[in-house]
């Protein structure tokens, strides 16, 4: 099997086979094997369809393929290893595809697309530190949205097909509304009609829910580590866990640059409240001198803090940076490879 | 012209059956409400199936043959084979029991989808028993040693080692019904097989043994369906929210018994029974039991108001443990086993040392000791260097030195006048939850208190056919076995320790 060049011409109408449910479909000519799942009424997961999120990574088994777009989610041992992202793939001859790591069952594969179009209102814009605000959208048709604690929603840039995607901060408990943690962008699409023109009463349209982030069942302590808008998903996660009463020991590590850079910490302090064993530690890169938690990043507190995480399962959202440079970290005192979740790109902002 | 699959599987569900001769009640009570409606995920049908399972078998036997012709047997690692003497009958004792299990699932299950599913089942069952006795034959034929293979079976329902697995898998056939389809369906089948039947394989061949990975990955390739089987059944109950407390304690017990006892015997056999050790037991452990069994396939039924069970930290605790201690008592009662029970030498307590930090402190001086006495010209049994032999466990019959032998959480108690221990706190909440299930069980040590340990060889019948020399030795070495009157000479006398 190979990944090909755009330009190796396709067959014509190649078929994929999708492991594990011995299930075969048909690509029309350039037609990505996403699209051709989606037209035939069947469903895998994904989050961005240009290649940002990694949703829709599946493994080539048997077979050619031509990568069409960006594939930014897959590492290059990844690619080696033959994974492939199904947005941005298109069959060049016949092929075997396996979406076992997609962890579907049988009546979900064959159930159709079950990702959601929402129309919604604009119910509140704040700012939550000079560059981060907080939206919150209220679901007016259909009025409501099922959704994990965790999931991403993909909300269109007005007046274009442009999508930009936002990890969901609120609970489930309320499916008709969703909070959103959006980073500026000097710039950015999104971050622009942010700042220019969008008000309350506004409508948007949002896609969704997407994404694999959510909370594992597990006996494990958790470790979550975030950056930037990252605590978004967190936000979610953690009233889920106090919901669920769930009485695991979490800490929470908040990296910023300075302390007007912090958010969120009405939330974690109520959180708190309701669960004993929640531990929160913002860390600041540029402190006041008047500062006395945590300094440096978010890899400086968990050497200091964690000399081992063996039976620890870690969440992490934030810049891929801070992402490349904590998984190490973890892997080094203990914590399992498979017990490191992350979207392979959770998306901040733009 | 052929009717779809749809289509029949359709029809073949109006040939619904009731008898009207004999009794209807379900041999066991169950306290579930099973609504009628439920899904065979599958849709087996009797032709498929018989077609799909001939190929599977052709294979296996193919393969077994080949291994003859090509003297495969030569190549297996003794430490290996050894041990599998106890574990391949544990497991065959598993098949019997579920096929006794499912056939009284199908009968109590008034919904013909999920009893279709079931019957395919049961037939799983009885080709599995087919296999593994064939690979058994294999082993007696083929094997250096057959000692112990010749009856493999029959040894394995005296042992202590046996009265694990009857603990443990009589539960697929007592009870409640959906307590079993829980039990086998749930926790054994969809928690437990892959680490049994695919990590277990990886160690066979990294010691030599390609014709049991072969049998193995042939059963594990039906346990999908039995896994389905599971997963039908639980969502048909939790149709009815009454169900769901009595589902979740039911989890919580057989997650707990299932862990005692596997983790246990195929923990040891897969570190203990192997010279390469592919993974340790405590990561196999890990990915397929609480990544994939709790972290995915429980987490689907979370919304249904399935709970992970309360004493899941509490198995994760002891995992790194238990087989062990298993190993250790395994080991110390070497005369009784029908096994050469290997010692583990320096490279072996290096690999253990490094994979379980503090093992050394616990079990080395054991193992040093061990060796030390395997020479039946010392003249000495390392039984006789316990202060008292432990008392086994009145639910999973393991001894009681769980989670470690410095660190042991044994309960002693009275019940209807007769001491009893268990091992742990949650074989005494078992207990007490369920005692008419476990205080009939009569203790190995009762059965010979008071006997010469030689008198207890003979009437096991653990002697080899020269009519001296001892099926179990110490050592996988043979340059000088240990005889009956070697045992003789010694004069251990058994002492039930619960005896007053």
């Amino acid at each position: 099997m190979k990944v090909a060049s755009p330009s190796v011409a396709p067959a014509v109408r190649p078929s994929v086979s999708v492991l594990p449910f011995d299930r075969t479909i048909e690509c029309v000519d350039g037609e990505t094997i996403l699209q051709a799942v989606l037209r035939q009424r069947l469903y895998v997961r994904y989050g961005c369809r240009h290649g940002g999120c990694g949703t829709c990574k599946a493994m080539l088994v048997d077979g050619d393929v031509a990568e069409g777009g960006s594939s930014f989610a897959l590492a290059s041992n990844e690619r080696e290893q033959g994974w492939i992202l199904l947005c941005s793939s298109s069959p060049v001859t016949d092929c075997t595809i396996d979406i076992g790591v997609m962890d579907l069952t049988e009546e979900e594969f064959v159930a159709g697309d079950q990702v959601g179009t929402f129309m919604t209102v604009v119910e509140r814009i704040e700012a939550l530190t000079p560059d981060i605000r907080g939206v919150t959208l209220r679901l007016s048709d259909p009025g409501s949205m099922k959704f994990i604690a965790g999931q991403f929603v993909n909300v269109e840039i007005p007046g274009s097909e442009d999508v930009r995607s936002f990890s969901i901060a609120s609970t489930p408990r309320d499916p008709g509304r969703i909070d959103l943690v959006v980073k500026l962008l000097p710039g950015g699409a999104f971050s622009s009609f942010l700042e220019a023109g969008l008000q309350v009463g506004d409508g948007l349209r949002m896609y969704g829910p997407f994404g694999r982030l959510k909370v594992r069942l597990s006996y494990r302590r958790i470790l979550i580590v975030a950056g930037g808008s990252g605590l978004a998903p967190f936000l979610s996660m953690l009233a889920e866990l106090s919901d669920r009463g769930d009485t695991r020991p979490v800490t929470v590590v908040f990296g910023a640059r300075r302390v007007q850079d912090l958010y969120g910490i009405d939330q974690i302090e109520r959180l708190t409240r309701a669960m004993p064993a929640l531990e929160y530690v913002a860390t600041l890169v540029d402190p006041d001198p008047g500062w006395t938690g945590e300094t440096g990043f978010v890899t400086d507190v968990i050497v200091r803090r964690f000399p081992s995480l063996e039976g620890f399962d870690a969440y992490l959202a934030g810049p891929p940076p801070m992402i490349e440079a904590v998984i190490p970290l973890l892997r080094e005192r203990g914590v399992r490879a498979p017990n490191i979740y992350f979207d392979a790109f959770v998306p901040t902002g733009g | 012209m052929a009717k779809s699959l749809v289509e029949v599987h359709e029809k073949s569900k109006s040939y619904d059956w009731d008898f009207t001769v004999g009794d209807k009640t379900p041999k066991y009570p169950t306290r579930y409400i099973v609504p009628k409606t439920g899904k065979d995920p599958f849709r087996m049908l009797v032709r498929d199936y018989a077609k799909m399972e001939a190929e599977k078998d052709d294979r296996t036997y193919g393969f077994i043959d080949g291994s003859i012709r090509m003297r495969m047997a030569d190549q297996i690692q003794p430490r290996f084979m050894e041990a599998l003497k106890l574990t391949l009958p544990d497991l065959t004792n598993a098949e019997f029991q579920a096929v006794a299990g499912v056939g009284m699932i199908a009968l109590s299950i008034q919904n013909q989808e999920l009893r279709q599913g079931y019957h395919a089942q049961m037939m799983d069952e009885v080709r599995h028993t087919q296999l593994e006795m064939a690979l058994r034959r294999y082993y007696v034929e083929h094997w250096r040693d057959p000692s112990g293979w010749d009856l493999a079976q029959k040894a394995l329902y005296q042992h202590p080692g046996g009265l694990v697995s009857l603990a443990l898998f009589q539960n697929f056939n007592t009870g409640d019904v959906i307590d079993s389809v829980i039990n086998l369906n749930v926790v054994v089948e969809t928690a437990y097989t892959n680490i049994l039947l695919v990590a277990t394989p990886q160690t066979a061949i990294a010691n030599g043994d390609h014709a049991l990975a072969t049998t193995f990955l042939s059963i594990q390739s039906d346990e999908s369906r039995h896994m389905a089987n599971g997963y039908g059944t639980l969502f048909a109950v939790l149709q009815d929210h009454r169900n769901v407390d009595p589902l979740n304690e039911a989890l919580e017990r057989h997650f707990w018994h299932t862990h005692r006892g596997l983790d246990a015997l195929v923990g040891w056999q897969s570190e203990y029974g192997a010279v390469v050790r592919p993974w340790t037991y405590k990561d196999q452990w890990q990915e397929w039991v609480a990544d994939d069994f709790i972290g995915s396939y429980i987490d689907r039924f979370a919304d249904h108001g399935v709970k992970p069970p309360t004493r899941l930290g509490k198995v994760a605790q002891d995992v790194p443990w238990i087989h062990h201690s298993t190993a250790l008592a395994l080991a110390a009662i070497w005369p009784l086993n029908f096994w050469r029970s290997d010692a583990m030498g320096p490279a072996d307590m290096d690999w253990f040392e490094k994979n379980y930090p503090g093992w050394h402190d616990v079990y080395g001086g054991f193992w040093e000791g061990y060796a030390a006495l395997a020479d039946p010209e010392v003249g000495r049994l390392i039984l006789q260097e316990l202060p008292s032999l432990p008392p086994f466990c009145q639910v999973c019959q393991l001894p009681c030195i769980m989670p470690r032998p410095d660190k042991s959480e044994i309960r002693v108690f009275e019940y209807n006048g007769s001491k009893m221990a268990v091992c742990s706190e949650g074989c005494e909440w078992i207990f007490n939850r369920w005692p008419e299930a476990h205080a009939g069980r009569k203790s190995f040590w009762a059965r010979y208190h008071g006997w010469d340990l030689a008198d207890v060889i003979i009437d096991l019948g653990y002697i080899r056919p020269d009519g001296r020399t001892l099926m179990g030795q110490p050592t996988v070495d043979m340059k000088r076995p240990w005889t009956i009157d070697d045992i003789r000479r010694i004069g251990y006398e058994v002492k039930d320790p619960l005896a007053s």
